[in-house]
């Protein structure tokens, strides 16, 4: 009888303890399926299978279009999962980089906040002998810029690759454009070059603030966030500078804070041309919209004349829009952030 | 979630220990360790079949997804052959969207069991109605294209790469805020560690801390008590000075890695802070020479023959034989130049570079060490170098054949040269700030303008007039030269207004 | 009691071998992974030699060789695949001069190779071509008669394969051609659960020139600073002008939504530099096109760059041998509107895990025609698919009298002789 209940009971609890395991076991065959990308806590757990957790993440990639919110705070948590996945030699090789690596990943994610678009156009041409060397040292400062930046560079079609293989080390996000036409005077040949990336950015319908950076102008890395903060037009002070000359030309606007009140140009011979005063096409930037939607600034047909000389008409708007002009930098415009070297 | 896991669990433990009475029951028969014991065993066997459960939905999941992934792909696809247009925005209505009702019976079945059927026909063109990206995507994809090129630099870069400690003479001038920030821009970008070591002539200036600063590089800034001398020569010896004051920086502090000498004016190429990591001890690189004179006509022209004649850039640097050793040195061939080069800074002629210009040369810091183990026995010691007058990097080494020619050989330029200054008694705006901001020519449109008299149209470069003016008053250092060439300084004045001019319109 | 606490211990220990076990088993898992990784699949390192044997038949040169001389250009196309291959067979160790051992038969038909003057690849005469061929072969030798071409392949890389049109709709309205329905077809099509695609065809890349692609290659540190690239058509005006048809309207999609966006470098420009571009890109796109592949997707591969498959129901090359799931992202049709969301927030990680893999030299390999043949290319892709089919099933052989084929099938014009 005493056996009898015992193993009763025995059964009794084997039942239990089964009902118990089976249990525990749905529970973490199911906590199997949650997200991928939250088994990055699990990592101390599953650490050595790492890679294989990976593997199924391609496929989560449908559903995410639909998920985007979702996915947004799956990925911020993810980049904390990065460094112990990357590769063996990885680590091999950034020992030292490690700390600085740990820290731009912060200053990264601190990034996300959305900067404007800068779209900088430089015209290279080749009778320029210097292009090559003068490429490379604008190509240094740009890449210091902060993204997103986009670089136009134009030039004349030709066999040799100077250019696009001068770009192409970089690392900088650029489009190249050639043109076939032929040009005796380089002064028609860079506003040719400046209107056919013109015609790529109303082309393309690109969205952001452009800027004119030609091979002899040199910049403070300060002047790109300035110019960012532009809506409509932006203008600003800056150095002419040549060798062995005693004097420097300093045109820009003058500004009251950052509204432009009046200018300084150099070249005022004559009345004309105070109603229409010659602006450096290196010292104004313009938000690109005015190029493909004219009407939001307050034109409704210009697209013919846009389409024929951009860069005129991108001028006169310059000019004309004083109202919606701004100085640079924002105090005064006080500071020359940029210079136009000739060598 | 291990955490909370355990926590669920316990939870259930205690759930159950509650609500059955069972369970009390056969707690209290086993009063004893025993029972204890039973329990922890529970409880961990409770979150082994936990733990396995989890390991077995992952193995399922991982064998469904990845060995048929191409089942689970066509489902995707399955569904997503079929338009919605409800879904999303079709410019051009799918009028002629033919179904596969029309097309004849498909032949082929396949394993995968999805009924999937081909649309052929029309379909609309799907357009959102949002137009532009999001920036926030757009920053993503930046972060993204950042990660992929570091990684490509760590898989296909250098390997364990050293410390790079550029040196650079420099001083405050007209130019210096332009080629200094060329050079720093260069250094910024420089993916390894680099510290940088910059010798002011004439005593550490606010200048330039306040342009270093921008740089957040790593910087030794060392004064020099001595101001730079206006003729080229001196000049030269000057920086020579400066050069091996900092490589005494080098050898007291004992640091560590490939020294570089960046001049203020060089321009460089990414891919030289790569080529150098291959330096062993002391190695040569190509320079390609910018010789311009900024000035009149007639010498660019000579320069440009010059050049047409070598089919390119003068260079100087290591010259090898064709079985890639180094044979001699290639120089700039300055004879063309006899009697016309710059004697003095601002002196309207070409600068010429020296036999071989330091910027040629990366050493390896331990060579100026006092005390290395393994320094060669070809290397003339610092102190000895530093006291007689030297040239070039060269005096370092007994024997020019140990010096290591890099950049395939010095056929790669990846480093250029050039000297241009403005007139030594230039002045420029202290720090670039207009104070006071500059004078109105044009008053804006929309402004009125009561005090612009139009009248009086105001002469071209009023306001450069105005800084020539300030110079007059500081400069009395720079007399001498400017007297000498005052004579020809008239003849080439009426050439200044005009290439001013056409240079205006050259925007 | 203590027999109960002993019975627990078992359990325990069990509980323990069978957790080891799946750790090993998952550790397996992941190795199989890494070989990817490192040194691709085992069945794209197969060699083929030895596990088949190929008759190549004789065939007069109006059929392959005169074809050729009369328009070099079909050497470049990308449908060149089928001169290639039958150049590699005929010097292949694989290849048998005694029909009776054979496992495969093939016949050296070039049907692409009747261009336009623009170089488009026309395959009106394709069918007659064909038959033409298939009669020869059956006249003159005993092979086809006895399984009807169920032991013979065939080559077949044009656009809707042995559909032999141009049009997808003709196509599909044709079928494939009659006499090949028991051959095994090796085509660059690949639309799963169409006409024109026969169950068991085997799927190969298209052509792609490797030495000009070869001396395009850069080094593998240029930094990749191309979010999205793309060159191509999004309208075919000439043959489309309504718009829709031509890659059922996707490509046009991608244009409309993403010709704005800075990250997309898109154009319909073809610039001298498109290869190394596609080497500093993250991601090309491979959109379909008037039919679902396109020599992108070769491309893309060879210079490393994350292919991004927009074709629905796509039979990619060589599918048993390579993973595309793991090297290439898939966007459907439909989601291309989200392309860029899509694109954006695929983790870092499993975008340089792919890249990774495409660094793989396998898995270029096995998408290139190289002269003269190298081990694991796709030529020999081809022969493993073909050997994983052996040995023969026994409905490949028809008894004696049984006739499946209809040599009067299909449109009355195909009938005419060549």
């Amino acid at each position: 009888m005493g056996s009898m209940e015992r193993s009763k009971k025995k059964v009794q609890l084997w039942k239990r303890a089964i009902v118990h395991f089976m249990l525990c076991f749905v529970m973490g065959f199911f906590t199997g399926f949650a997200p991928t990308g939250k088994t990055s806590i699990f990592s101390s757990l599953v650490s050595i299978s790492n890679r294989s957790d990976f593997s199924p993440q391609p496929l989560e990639v449908f559903p995410q279009s639909k998920l985007e919110n979702y996915n947004r705070s799956l990925l911020d948590g993810s980049p904390a999962a990065v460094p112990a996945a990357t590769s063996k030699s990885d680590q091999d090789s950034f020992d030292d980089d490690q700390a600085t690596k740990i820290l731009k990943e912060e200053e990264s994610k601190g990034a996300l906040i959305p900067r404007r678009l800068l779209i900088i156009v430089t015209p290279t041409s080749m009778k320029n002998r210097l292009r090559g060397v003068l490429l490379r040292r604008l190509a240094n400062t740009l890449r210091l810029v902060p993204p997103p930046l986009l670089w136009v560079v134009v030039e004349q079609q030709s066999d040799s690759d100077e250019v696009s293989e001068i770009l192409r080390k970089t690392g900088i996000m650029y489009r190249h454009l050639v043109f076939k036409e032929n040009f005796t005077d380089v002064r028609a040949e860079m506003d040719h070059q400046r209107n056919v990336a013109l015609n790529h950015i109303e082309h393309h319908r690109l969205s952001g603030i452009v800027l004119f950076a030609g091979l002899s102008n040199l910049f403070d890395l300060s002047f790109f966030d300035e110019i960012r903060a532009i809506e409509a037009f932006g203008t600003w002070p800056m150095a002419f500078l040549s060798a062995n000359r005693k004097k420097i030309v300093i045109e820009g606007p003058v500004c009251d804070s950052s509204e432009v009140m009046g200018w300084h140009l150099k070249n005022l011979s004559n009345l004309t041309d105070m109603i229409k005063p010659a602006i450096h096409v290196s010292s104004f930037a313009f938000n690109s919209s005015i190029l493909w939607d004219p009407e939001r600034w307050g034109r409704t047909s210009s697209a013919q004349d846009t389409s024929q000389d951009s860069l005129k008409f991108v001028k006169k708007e310059v000019l004309e829009e004083e109202t919606q002009l701004k100085g640079i930098p924002s105090a005064d415009c006080s500071k020359v952030l940029v210079w136009n070297l000739r060598i | 979630m291990k955490l909370t896991a355990l926590q669920q669990q316990s939870r259930r433990n205690n759930s159950f220990r509650g609500a059955s009475p069972l369970d009390s029951s056969v707690d209290g028969t086993i009063k004893s360790p025993a029972a204890i014991f039973w329990l922890v065993l529970h409880g961990l066997c409770c979150l082994i079949s936990l733990v396995l459960g989890f390991r077995f939905s992952r193995l399922v999941f991982f064998l469904l997804f990845t060995n048929s992934t191409s089942n689970t792909a066509s489902n995707f696809y399955s569904k997503s052959s079929f338009r919605d247009s409800t879904e999303t925005l079709a410019v051009q209505s799918s009028l002629g969207a033919v179904t596969a009702g029309s097309l004849p019976a498909n032949m082929t079945t396949k394993k995968t069991g999805v009924n999937t059927r081909v649309v052929v026909g029309r379909h609309g063109i799907l357009i959102r109605p949002w137009p532009h990206p999001n920036p926030e995507e757009v920053m993503r994809a930046h972060r993204l294209i950042e990660r992929v090129q570091r990684e490509q630099r760590v898989q296909y870069g250098v390997k364990n790469p050293r410390k790079v400690i550029a040196i650079t003479p420099t001083y405050v001038r007209t130019f210096q805020t332009l080629h200094l920030t060329g050079v720093m821009h260069s250094l910024m970008n420089v993916p390894y560690d680099l510290l940088w070591i910059v010798v002011e002539a004439g005593g550490v200036t606010n200048e330039t801390t306040s342009l270093l600063a921008k740089s957040g590089l790593n910087t030794i800034h060392v004064e020099f008590n001595q101001k730079m001398p206006i003729l080229w020569e001196d000049r030269h010896k000057l920086e020579v000075k400066m050069r091996l004051h900092a490589l005494r920086v080098v050898r007291e502090k004992k640091l560590d890695g490939i020294v570089m000498f960046a001049d203020d004016s060089n321009m460089h190429s990414m891919e030289l802070f790569d080529e150098i990591q291959n330096v062993n001890w002391i190695g040569a690189v190509s320079i390609g020479i910018l010789a311009r004179s900024g000035g009149g006509e007639e010498e660019i022209s000579v320069v440009q023959k010059e050049e047409e004649k070598n089919s390119g850039l003068p260079v100087q640097g290591p010259a090898c034989n064709s079985s890639n050793h180094l044979v001699g040195w290639q120089t700039f061939n300055s004879i063309p130049f006899t009697g016309r080069s710059a004697r003095y800074v601002g002196d309207r002629a070409i600068v010429l570079p020296r036999k071989l210009e330091w910027a040629g040369f990366v050493l390896n810091s331990r060579l100026v060490w006092r005390d290395a183990d393994d320094k060669p026995e070809w290397v003339r010691d610092l102190d000895v170098v530093a006291a007689n007058d030297i040239e070039s990097p060269l005096s370092f080494v007994k024997d020019d054949s140990v010096v290591e020619p890099l950049g395939s050989c010095g056929r790669k330029v990846m480093l250029w040269w050039l000297r241009v200054e403005a007139r030594a008694d230039s002045k420029f705006p202290a720090g670039w700030v207009l104070d006071p901001p500059l004078d109105v020519t044009v008053p804006a449109k929309r402004t009125p303008w009561p005090d612009a008299p139009p009248e009086l149209p105001l002469p071209a470069g009023e306001k450069a007039v105005i800084l020539q003016e300030n110079t007059e008053k500081h400069s009395t250092k720079s007399r001498s030269p400017r007297k000498r060439r005052s004579k020809r300084k008239h003849a080439a004045g009426n050439i200044d207004e005009r290439v001013s001019i056409t240079r205006s319109g050259e925007n | 009691m203590r027999d109960w606490r002993w019975g627990f211990v078992g359990i325990l220990f069990l509980v323990f071998v069978i957790r080891t076990e799946a750790w090993k088993f998952s550790k397996a898992q992941h190795e199989h992974t890494e070989r990817i990784s490192g040194s691709a699949g085992d069945v794209l390192e197969d060699d083929p030699v030895g596990r088949l044997k190929v008759f190549v038949y004789e065939l007069p040169s109006k059929y392959n060789k005169k074809i050729l001389q009369k328009d070099p250009r079909c050497l470049t196309h990308m449908f060149a695949a089928e001169i290639y291959m039958h150049r590699f067979l005929l010097s292949s160790p694989v290849r048998t001069l005694n029909p009776e051992e054979a496992d495969w038969f093939y016949t050296p038909v070039y049907t692409t190779c009747d261009l336009t003057p623009n170089g488009l690849p026309l395959p009106f005469k394709s069918p007659r071509m064909m038959r033409s061929a298939i009669q020869l072969i059956s006249s003159n030798w005993p092979y086809w008669n006895r399984t009807e071409g169920a032991d013979h392949f065939f080559i077949v890389p044009h656009d809707f394969g042995a559909c032999f049109h141009y049009q997808e709709e003709k196509a599909i309205e044709r079928g494939i051609l009659p006499l090949l329905r028991r051959a095994t077809l090796v085509q660059t099509f690949g639309q799963r659960n169409h006409v024109c695609l026969k169950d068991g065809s085997i799927t190969i890349p298209p052509y792609a020139p490797p030495q000009k692609m070869q001396a395009h290659l850069i080094p593998p540190n240029t930094p990749r600073s191309i979010f999205v690239y793309f060159r191509g058509l999004f309208y075919d005006v000439g043959n489309d002008p309504e718009g829709g048809y031509y890659a059922r309207g996707a490509r046009a999609s991608v244009w409309e939504n993403f010709k704005d966006n800075p990250l997309f470098d898109i154009s319909t420009e073809h610039p001298t530099t498109y290869y190394e571009d596609m080497q500093r890109a993250i991601f090309c796109l491979c959109p379909l096109g008037w039919a679902p592949w396109s020599p992108r997707l070769v491309e893309a591969v060879i210079f490393g760059c994350i292919p991004v498959i927009i074709a629905d129901d796509i039979v990619l090359p060589f599918a048993d041998a390579i993973p595309w799931e793991d090297i290439g992202v898939f966007v459907a049709e439909k989601d291309v509107p989200n392309l860029d969301t899509i694109l954006t927030s695929i983790p870092t990680e499993v975008i340089l895990r792919k890249q990774r893999l495409l660094a793989n030299p396998s898995m270029k390999q096995a998408m290139l025609f190289p002269q003269p043949a190298q081990s694991r290319d796709a030529f020999h892709q081809i022969l493993n698919g073909l050997a994983r089919k052996l040995p023969h099933d026994r409905s490949t052989f028809l008894k004696p009298g049984e006739k499946i084929l209809n040599w009067t099938a299909g449109p009355v014009g195909d009938l005419k002789p060549w």
